[in-house]
């Protein structure tokens, strides 16, 4: 039994490696998903507990997350220690990588923002000279958008705006309140379009509860949670990949299986490494290299609606939630910086105490007179992809496994900074139009890595000398050896990039399973 | 019903005597615990802040009267809601510094030598006032460039979140406010 070989194993149980594996059984591919982190059980794992009662009130550990600011004492167990898992980089350009080793991976917390890409970024050289074009267009991955969204019961509203297609959405017919009306309306006199939030529903929205029940249900899947790949081996004889070492989280115990096709879903940074350690796919020289994410410039400005100071607030004032999509550079040349950035933007709330100038009774008393009253938005960058901004391996430091880790080399440049700028003068601009009093704006970016929509580093292409993979996800090295995630990316925009990243693994799956059925692989 | 317990009940009944009585009269081991035995308990229990005094672990005696007296010009009690003093909030600060990066414990240090060196202490309503002039300022993204700024930029989040998280605020402004149960779901560690 141990010497079995596998038709597929899937590295990483998170939104590719998941949609792999339920696309792969459902066409009767027998697949093993292997998952770093630990199985759950939400009502173990879980607990409703009082922030008093937890050690650090709240503020958790000190120093025990440097780089995820999204953890706190509540979530600290979710978030990958740090600790076990180093990384290096340089201390004059901070890296955030931000991960989760646990069934389901990052979508146990996503935000759930799902938009398509458009050929504004698959064919982006074609509209401003920048970079390369992706292998493949809009109309490639759009069957796949469509069966991805129903899958992630994504609601959205039908806008027909060429940048930001259109899906198959639980349709939102939501209306908007008064203050958010009046902030489309400042957008609208200045030509930036607004639409409704494109989110997953549903209690929990993640691979864990979505998709691998239903590739489980096949009969065709196994799942082996705490185990950590080290390395993709090769059959020297063939040249082919002939399955994965992994270490066993728990005991280190080290094993290997055997599988015909190798499929990397580990996460973007996660694969590259594997990749890097295995000595494979880098032929081209771009292993590794155009790292890439979106820019967040959280809270660009946050003001307060007048009008609901004092509890005064009519119903239907406050509430609700909208997003600006990328408007500039479409059709023309409009500003001094490549590309565009999105917005998230939302009313009500109290906006956090240290906007006020106050302390002691006359901040108890503001933040009273200002309870529900906020509107903030925060921006969502275009990031240009680089050759210089890479992934290596680090030749001194190892992970708590033993397996060499990475060092991640990466910058914002002029492009970033200008979008940013730009980004908050508009912003304070509608909040003005719209009414609104300004608390405070700025254009300060979080570290690169942050926004945890890292991408590039596998870029797709068809030429084998500039890129690591083909248009069906798969190396142009090794044939049977697929990078499903977000590494594949070749220019990601501002639209968060999971729904792509599930198309593309959908779409991968699917020429798997051809090429296999044909015994090509 | 086993035959054991029938024929307790039998004695009980035969004895004139209330069941529960009766059986702590003849059986020792019902009459050490009114435990029940075949439920697994879940058993209230409290945090130390309420009961104990944490034993400062970072400040010096000074320093921890300032840090005292700022946190209670930045959260007063108000009424019936609690301030930093009945949180304890500098105290709890204290232990949290105690294991903080170094920048952030010179941020601190400093910043407490610093306003004690202003006589901070001794200063009356309006001296105190005008050593904390710069939490007046409009906030800006980046932290202010003079040292003592900076330290109260940061000790006025510190102070409020350690107020606002503790047991004996909660209590109180949960009644008026369900959004301040100060409850939420909790990870456990990975074994």
């Amino acid at each position: 039994m141990p010497s079995q070989v596998h038709d597929v194993v899937i590295i990483g149980s998170g939104a590719s490696g998941a949609m792999t594996a339920y696309q792969l059984t459902k066409k009767g591919i027998n697949c093993l998903l292997l998952e770093a982190g630990p199985n759950f059980d939400y009502s173990k794992d879980r607990q409703l507990r009082a922030v008093y009662d937890l050690p650090y009130r709240g503020f958790g550990k000190p120093g025990r997350f440097p780089h995820v600011t999204q953890a706190n004492e509540f979530t600290a167990a979710l978030w990958a220690d740090e600790k076990q898992n180093p990384y290096t980089f340089d201390p004059k350009d901070p890296y955030y990588w931000v991960r989760i080793r646990r069934m389901g991976g990052k979508t146990l917390v996503w935000g759930r923002a799902s938009w398509r890409l458009s050929n504004y970024e698959f064919k982006a050289k074609d509209h401003d000279g920048f970079g390369d074009n992706w292998p493949v267009s809009y109309a490639d991955l759009a069957p796949y958008y469509d069966q991805c969204e129903p899958l992630l019961r994504v609601s959205g509203r039908i806008e027909k705006l060429p940048q930001l297609p259109d899906g198959v959405f639980l349709e939102d017919k939501s209306g908007d309140s008064a203050s958010i009306a009046r902030f489309i309306s400042a957008a609208k006199q200045k030509g930036i379009p607004t639409t409704k939030q494109r989110r997953a529903q549903g209690t929990l929205a993640s691979s864990a509860n979505l998709l691998l029940p239903d590739a489980l249900a096949t009969g065709k899947l196994t799942i082996l949670p705490n185990a950590i790949a080290r390395e993709v081996t090769v059959d020297k004889a063939t040249g082919k990949a002939n399955g994965i070492s992994f270490v066993d989280r728990r005991s280190k115990r080290e094993f290997h299986v055997k599988a015909r096709v190798v499929v990397l879903g580990a996460s973007c940074l996660e694969s590259t490494r594997l990749l890097l350690n295995s000595k494979l796919a880098s032929s081209s020289g771009a292993l590794g290299h155009y790292l890439f994410d979106q820019f967040y410039v959280k809270n660009t400005v946050q003001a307060i609606v007048p009008e609901a100071r004092n509890g005064k607030a009519p119903g239907g004032l406050m509430g609700g939630t909208g997003y600006i999509p990328r408007f500039t550079n479409l059709d023309k040349k409009d500003t001094d910086y490549l590309r565009g950035y999105a917005v998230d933007f939302s009313s009500g709330g109290t906006p956090d105490p240290k906007y006020f100038p106050y302390y002691g009774e006359d901040l108890q008393k503001a933040l009273a007179a200002h309870t529900n009253t906020g509107f903030n938005a925060t921006t969502m960058g275009s990031v240009l992809p680089r050759f210089e901004n890479h992934v290596s391996i680090d030749p001194v430091v190892k992970d708590a496994w033993g397996i060499p880790s990475l060092r991640i080399s990466a910058r914002y440049t002029a492009n970033e900074f200008k979008m940013a700028t730009d980004a908050m003068n508009t912003l304070s601009e509608l909040c003005h139009t719209a009414g609104f009093e300004m608390l405070a704006q700025h254009d300060q970016m979080v570290p690169p890595g942050e926004s945890i929509h890292e991408l590039g580093t596998c870029r797709m292409g068809d030429n084998p000398k500039t890129s690591v993979l083909n248009k069906w996800n798969q190396t142009h090295d090794v044939k049977n050896v697929f990078v499903v995630d977000g590494s594949a990316f070749v220019t990601g925009g501002s639209q968060n990039p999971t729904l792509t990243i599930t198309a593309l693994a959908m779409r991968a799956a699917d020429y798997m399973a051809e090429e296999m059925r044909k015994g090509n692989l | 019903m086993t035959t054991f317990m029938r024929r307790r009940r039998i004695l009980q009944v035969a004895a004139g005597l209330p069941a529960a009585v009766a059986l702590r009269a003849q059986n020792p081991y019902a009459a050490a615990t009114s435990g029940k035995p075949d439920e697994l308990p879940k058993l209230e229990a409290i945090p130390p802040d309420g009961v104990a005094d944490s034993k400062p672990k970072f400040c010096s005696g000074l320093q921890l009267a300032a840090l005292r007296r700022l946190a209670d010009l930045i959260v007063p009690k108000l009424g019936e809601t609690p301030g930093a003093a009945d949180a304890q909030a500098a105290e709890f600060l204290d232990f949290l510094l105690s294991e903080s990066p170094a920048d952030r414990q010179s941020l601190y240090r400093n910043g407490l030598d610093a306003l004690n060196a202003k006589g901070f202490l001794k200063a009356d309503a309006a001296g105190a006032a005008a050593m904390l002039a710069p939490l007046g300022k409009p906030w800006t993204y980046k932290a202010p460039a003079e040292p003592l700024a900076a330290f109260l930029r940061t000790a006025k989040a510190d102070i409020l979140t350690a107020t606002v998280n503790s047991k004996e605020w909660i209590q109180v402004v949960s009644q008026r406010n369900r959004n301040a149960a100060g409850t939420s779901l909790y990870w456990t560690e990975i074994a």
